[in-house]
């Protein structure tokens, strides 16, 4: 047993069951992460991701499955195993941030190593490193009720980490911050893990959050998991619609397969929207002759021209030029299908203009609808 | 192959497992306060239930089970006008206290009457006090002979006879009408002022004037609280013993609760009876609480938002000093009044209805009050150790339970968590002395009783939930992440309620304290139907004086009681402020 659970992924959640009442919150998934990782777990409110958290922080019970770290089985109700919260070594930052109000920051931090009966001189010690880490040394003796969000998010990630545990984990942690604080918090606690190590698990609906912070992604929807990847990957490649809908924007037109020019390559037909047209594409995993498809093109893949240099038979009528510093955001009506595109601000698109559009083949996606 | 064995050992693990996952610190404790809860609050019940089928032979002697004590509550010559007495003091209690408490409300939350921060306080002391000790000095004000209020008619204005006689049905809903109106005044003032006054406003801009605005917005938004209020002061009503005791039951106006406590100590006892005539009332008061807490009690949040507003204030022009008139008179005829009269026939010797300065005397409350003396009656100075101990004890066991069951009703979930929150109402729905009955029927064949451990048992069991309230308002409020976190710092559940849960809880624990010390203080139907020799509590000491020794030794016990309870009541306002209340 030991010698097998060290060979395989550090924290392992297998066959996750959870119901809530009739509702099947998390619906079996499977997952496992190497240690010192830093996995997302992402999907929109009621997906199951802060239920999955809860069970792994033990602040639930869970109907089935099991769900071990290191040599340690955190839950399994098939063999009767439930560890307490206390026992499971685990550190975590709550949404509401949960600083004590009755306790000063240092209280509030140095709690889990007394906890842990540990010497005062340590309790000090470390206590003074880890606050010194999250920059808060300033601010030790002030109450909770004297902080900021940001600092009140500070004192919790310190907390969290003092007693060096075997798990991190975060539930939503940034997004009771204004967002100027929350992008520059992204990276603080990015940096912070970094250097401390901890293998992380955090949850957000956020995607632009799990993009910046994570090594990996787990997309989820209704308890269960579309898609596990790098943040490249699930950005670039999609597994279907949900994932390519939820992470970005994207431009999504049902189609059929129609032919596979060569492995990974082929060409899809779209009749919707008026139109009919065939459009050279990748194929996504899955993805065989003459299925359902849907097309998925990020704006910035989509290119706006005057002429049509490309004998592309998309031809449509700006709608919309949104100048936004950098780029323009653009809105193209083909047929009653309306594109987003990105332009380049020099391009100076007028709306009602007449434009054709060339799409990247090579990031051209027929994914699962 | 060791395939035989190994499903065994695997399967003996797996249970003990199992059972370890079980036994954590909070379900056990859960259990157990359940177990406690549950026995203190079903077991009375039933048993009074089972009770009421018992029917006592003519000799006293043997018991058969029917229905022959529920016919009797029709046939009897009493039960039947002790019930339309019951009805009609009641009745005529909630509309006097629903009067007085949503005018005063409104004089206080909404108008620009003179001096209203400082009225409050005052407005509501009555709810704290007595309104046994209430009855006792209203009918030292209007008895038709020694009433001070009539002697003072016919020297001052040369009347014959008397201008006032309380002792009657209408006495009663004076006294309770005016001690109950506090009651109201609470449940109403809380959304008037918390009502977002944009929603009168935009009344106003369509075009609808003050009285239509109030009519059509105002009023219907606050009737919730109103009924509410009604209901509750209804209820109390109904199971109120001390004020018809003194005022009606002595003149031939029995009530329900008058009739009980004499089938429950009287030379006529008969338990059987007592339990079924509680048991009838127990119905109508748990019927009527369901409608209010079912119906009633969750429309009144839908509307009113918990915003800090500040309400809209009307301005009342030169009618603002009727206004305050009106409120400084509610206080004087229900706090300045009737204490003012405790004192003066405290200091007479004898009480003939007329002030004699130069007979003054504290003798009656060195009678009362000095358990040393040889002259003290000890009936009076064992009620003053009896309910001080019990209000200590009491209120302290109660909180920590109200603690414990508070914490499972908002910080667990599953059936466990269900069935105290039901455990925890069911209480407020039955009447001190219904409950009461159902203690002595329960415990009258074990060692507790005619003991003060039966008398804490009855107190705690009926007013818990008034603890529990306390603490909940503020559990409510306050994040569970704050938990836990400290079970994810690596606390257990025991210390992260000592460190983290508890503190966090404090100012609401001293307020649920301080209200059940006050409540305990002055308790007389419970104490009425369970003390016995040695366990007397304060008011039954006040009740026996009354009963059988004179006025100014009543009035002096009374004097006692007060002062303890205004001691109290100071330490509450200080400590729960006003939101505690009006919350």
């Amino acid at each position: 047993m030991t010698s097998d659970n060290r060979s395989g992924p550090y924290l392992e959640v297998q066959n996750l069951v959870k119901w809530f009442g009739d509702d099947r919150a998390v619906d079996g998934i499977s997952f496992g992460i190497p240690k010192g990782a830093f996995l997302t777990l992402l999907g929109p409110s009621g997906c199951g991701k802060t239920t999955t958290l809860m069970s792994i922080a033990g602040l639930h019970s869970i109907d089935s499955g099991r769900i071990r770290v290191g040599d340690v089985v955190y839950t399994s109700p098939k063999e009767g195993i439930f560890l307490p919260p206390e026992k499971r070594d685990i550190g975590m930052v709550f949404q509401s941030y949960a600083i004590w109000p009755h306790m000063t920051v240092t209280q509030n931090v140095a709690y889990p190593l007394e906890i842990r009966k540990l010497a005062q001189s340590e309790i000090d010690d470390r206590v003074a490193d880890v606050l010194a880490l999250v920059g808060l040394t300033d601010m030790a003796d002030k109450l909770a009720t004297q902080l900021s969000g940001g600092q009140q998010q500070r004192t919790a990630l310190a907390r969290a980490i003092v007693a060096n545990p075997l798990l991190l984990l975060f539930d939503e942690p940034l997004s009771n911050l204004d967002l100027k604080l929350r992008e520059q918090m992204r990276v603080e606690l990015k940096r912070i893990q970094n250097e401390v190590g901890i293998t992380s698990i955090y949850v957000t609906h956020d995607q632009a959050e799990a993009l910046v912070m994570s090594d990996e992604i787990i997309v989820m929807s209704k308890g269960q998991i579309e898609q596990r990847g790098g943040p490249h990957d699930i950005y670039s490649r999609p597994i279907n619609e949900y994932v390519s809908n939820f992470i970005g924007v994207a431009n999504l037109l049902r189609g059929r397969v129609v032919e596979v020019t060569e492995p990974g390559r082929g060409i899809v037909e779209i009749t919707d929207h008026g139109k009919h047209i065939r459009i050279p594409c990748r194929l996504g995993p899955g993805i065989a002759e003459g299925q359902a498809a849907v097309l998925s093109v990020r704006p910035e893949n989509v290119h706006a021209e005057r002429e049509n240099s490309s004998d592309s038979d998309l031809e449509g009528e700006v709608l919309q030029a949104i100048f936004l510093g950098s780029y323009v955001d653009c809105r193209v009506r083909w047929g009653d299908f309306e594109w987003k595109v990105i332009a380049h601000p020099r391009m100076g698109l007028k709306q009602g203009e007449k434009v054709f559009l060339r799409l990247d083949t090579e990031h051209t996606l027929a994914v699962q609808p | 192959m060791t395939t035989e064995t190994l499903p065994r050992t695997v399967e003996r693990s797996l249970w003990a497992n199992r059972l370890r996952a079980l036994l954590t610190q909070e379900n056990i404790i859960t259990i157990v306060i359940s177990v406690i809860v549950g026995a203190a609050v079903i077991l009375p019940l039933v048993t009074l239930f089972i009770s009421s089928f018992k029917v006592l032979d003519p000799l006293g002697w043997d018991t058969t089970w029917g229905f022959g004590n529920y016919v009797t509550l029709v046939t009897d010559r009493v039960i039947p006008k002790a019930f339309l007495n019951t009805l009609i003091i009641s009745s005529g209690t909630t509309v006097l206290a629903t009067t007085l408490g949503v005018s005063l409300a409104w004089i206080n939350a909404r108008t620009n009457c003179p001096g209203r921060d400082y009225l409050e306080p005052y407005n509501l002391i009555p709810f704290f006090l007595s309104p046994f000790v209430g009855a006792i000095a209203w009918h030292n004000l209007g008895e038709p002979q020694t009433g001070l209020l009539n002697g003072w008619a016919r020297d001052l204005f040369g009347i014959e006879g008397y201008i006032l006689n309380v002792d009657n049905i209408w006495g009663v809903i004076w006294v309770t009408g005016i001690f109950f109106a506090p009651l109201v005044y609470l449940f109403v003032v809380g959304s008037l002022r918390r009502m977002d006054p944009s929603l009168e406003d935009s009344a106003r801009t369509t075009g609808a004037g003050l009285v239509r605005t109030t009519m059509t917005v105002t009023l219907p938004l606050v009737m919730p609280s109103i009924l509410s209020g009604a209901i509750i002061v209804f209820v109390t009503s109904a199971g109120e013993f001390g004020v018809p005791f003194k005022l009606s039951a002595p003149y031939g106006w029995e009530t329900l609760t008058t009739q009980i406590f004499s089938k429950a100590v009287g030379d006529d006892a008969n338990h059987f009876l007592g339990a079924t005539m509680a048991m009838s009332l127990g119905i109508i008061t748990v019927f009527l609480i369901w409608i209010q807490q079912r119906y009633i009690a969750p429309r009144s949040f839908t509307t009113v938002t918990g915003k800090g507003f500040r309400p809209n204030v009307l301005d009342l022009g030169r009618w603002r000093w009727l206004a305050l008139g009106y409120n400084l008179s509610f206080i004087f005829v229900a706090v300045v009044l009737p204490i003012a009269c405790l004192i003066i026939v405290s200091l007479h010797p004898v009480w003939t209805g007329s002030i004699i300065p130069e007979v003054m005397t504290l003798n009656n409350y060195v009678k009362t009050l000095f358990f040393w003396r040889p002259e003290s009656i000890q009936t009076a100075t064992n009620g003053i150790i009896n309910s001080l101990i019990l209000a200590f004890g009491g209120a302290s066991i109660a909180m920590v339970m109200a603690l414990v069951v508070s914490y499972m009703i908002h910080r667990t979930k599953g059936f466990g968590s269900r069935l105290l929150d039901f455990l925890s109402v069911v209480p407020i729905g039955f009447p001190g002395i219904v409950l009461a009955m159902g203690v002595l029927v329960t415990y009258i064949q074990t060692p507790i009783y005619a003991t003060l451990w039966i008398l804490m048992l009855g107190y705690i069991t009926r007013f818990f939930p008034y603890g529990q309230r306390n603490i909940a308002s503020i559990m409510l409020a306050i994040s569970e992440e704050l938990d836990q976190s400290s079970r994810m710092a690596g606390a257990s559940w025991f210390t992260t309620m000592r460190r983290i849960t508890i503190p966090l809880l404090k100012p609401g624990i001293f307020a649920g304290w301080i209200l059940l010390f006050i409540i305990f203080l002055r308790e007389l139907s419970i104490s009425i139907i369970l003390f016995s020799t040695g366990t007397e509590t304060l008011s039954v000491g006040v009740y026996y004086l009354s009963n059988f020794e004179n006025e100014p030794l009543t009035a002096a016990l009374s004097m006692a009681q007060t002062v303890l309870l205004l001691i109290a009541i100071y330490a509450f306002r200080r400590i729960a402020g006003r939101e505690a209340l009006t919350a």
